[in-house]
């Protein structure tokens, strides 16, 4: 979907000192699904489950397939694909002409309601992702699309996935603890709502590259404005 | 056998394109496994895997940084300064710029001899801005640009063996002898 530029204060640290400018760029309106990641590794043998090397995606790279070409019974093809590396994640959007989006891109259309560009300050979008993290992990996924979309007519950047974002390994001062830094900037924050948000960096921050969660999916961005 | 097999290696790679063939027969633990590609002091385009077959340094850095990066090149020479002639002949230096905007081949070269860095053994080179977070993410190395365009990043040399292995790794810019120790018995003649 087309996101239209602007500046926007992240909650980041280095960005609450000023707003950014958020350049005009396309987000993919959904997750990748396990469909769609099925047809990337199939055209693309080098990065089915098995023949990954290790310094790429760790051992539980699609762990949870049935087999390197079978995401499994029927119902899973539209669930977001979950288990992949950043890298992994990278090469399937770069396969699609595509990139990863940067983290200000991911949280400058994640602060979107329903209705208005930044829905930060409604304690119903807050409250809405603190109960999805309230949410047992364990449970199963949905299918993408399942909920309302956003403004832009993006879906689920709460509430399904965490999302692999380019930048992910830079969103932290070097070498600090993600615990204490997100502690500590929470107790700077004067607008709390940033706390939800911080409770996302923190756990891109505390990830390594090759890591496969079960709950770490991706989606696409692209620069420009119009779709190709 | 073999004979036949490295040349059948061979014809492969020259059918393919360069970065097609970059992992074959490398151990599936070697950081060469990662196909990006670099642009060095002296213009050539070579991949992470340019100084495979030597025991490797390997680091990231941005050339226009006035504190820790010239420390960085320092610090790599002090470690190198206590191997043995031999020992440090055999060892290679690749140091990955992740402003590659700003560290232009000119740049790099410049900064190679303001360091009267060895241009057998070190290599400075930059990256596109996707490589250079895939070798990042790679090392386990973060970077971010800060509002005034200097970069806030870890200090972080990774020793490499022959094959792109890790088998050292140090955050310490001086007097790590541990380090000093695996950097000693990586360059050694016997060294895998």
């Amino acid at each position: 979907m087309p996101i239209a530029g602007a500046e926007f204060r992240s909650a980041l640290p280095v960005g609450q000192q000023s707003p950014q400018l958020v350049r005009s760029f396309l987000l993919q309106q959904h997750a990748v699904t396990n469909a769609e990641f099925l047809a990337f590794v199939r055209a693309n043998p080098q990065w089915r489950r098995g023949a990954v090397p290790v310094v790429l995606a760790g051992g539980d790279y699609l762990a949870h397939w049935a087999g390197p070409l079978d995401p499994g019974p029927p119902g899973v093809d539209l669930q977001p694909v979950t288990r992949v590396s950043w890298f992994a994640a990278e090469a399937y959007c770069e396969a699609q002409a595509a990139r990863l989006p940067y983290w200000l891109e991911w949280e400058f259309v994640a602060a979107a309601g329903v209705r208005e560009r930044d829905a930060r300050s409604d304690p119903a979008w807050r409250q809405q992702i603190l109960d999805w993290y309230a949410h047992p992990a364990s449970a199963p996924l949905l299918p993408v699309e399942q909920r309302v979309a956003n403004v832009y007519g993006v879906y689920d950047l709460h509430g399904l996935v965490w999302e692999w974002v380019q930048d992910f390994n830079s969103l932290l001062p070097s070498d600090a603890d993600p615990e204490k830094f997100c502690g500590g900037a929470a107790q700077n924050l004067q607008q709390k709502e940033n706390y939800a948000i911080l409770m996302r960096i923190a756990l891109l921050g505390s990830l390594q590259a090759t890591d496969t969660g079960r709950a770490v999916g991706f989606r696409c961005a692209r620069d420009g404005e119009n779709a190709p | 056998m073999s004979g036949l097999g490295v040349v059948v290696a061979c014809v492969t790679c020259a059918l393919l394109a360069a970065s097609s063939c970059v992992a074959s027969d490398l151990p599936n633990d070697s950081l060469y496994q990662l196909r990006v590609q670099l642009v060095s002091q002296t213009g050539s385009k070579v991949g992470l895997n340019l100084d495979q077959g030597y025991p490797t340094l390997l680091s990231m850095f941005y050339g226009s940084c006035t504190a820790a990066c010239p420390m960085l090149i320092t610090s790599i020479q002090v470690y190198e300064s206590h191997l043995d002639p031999a020992s440090q002949a055999r060892l290679r230096v690749l140091l990955v710029s992740f402003d590659p905007s700003a560290d232009t081949p000119e740049q790099l070269a410049k900064l190679a001899q303001l360091h009267r860095a060895d241009p057998v053994r070190w290599t400075f080179a930059s990256a596109s801005e996707t490589d250079a977070r895939k070798i990042a993410a790679l090392l386990g190395f973060s970077y971010r640009r800060l509002p005034d365009g200097t970069f806030d990043h870890s200090l972080l040399i990774k020793l490499l063996d022959r094959e792109g292995r890790v088998v050292g790794a140090t955050t310490t810019l001086v007097g790590d002898t541990e380090f000093q120790a695996k950097l000693q018995k990586a360059t050694s003649a016997n060294a895998p």
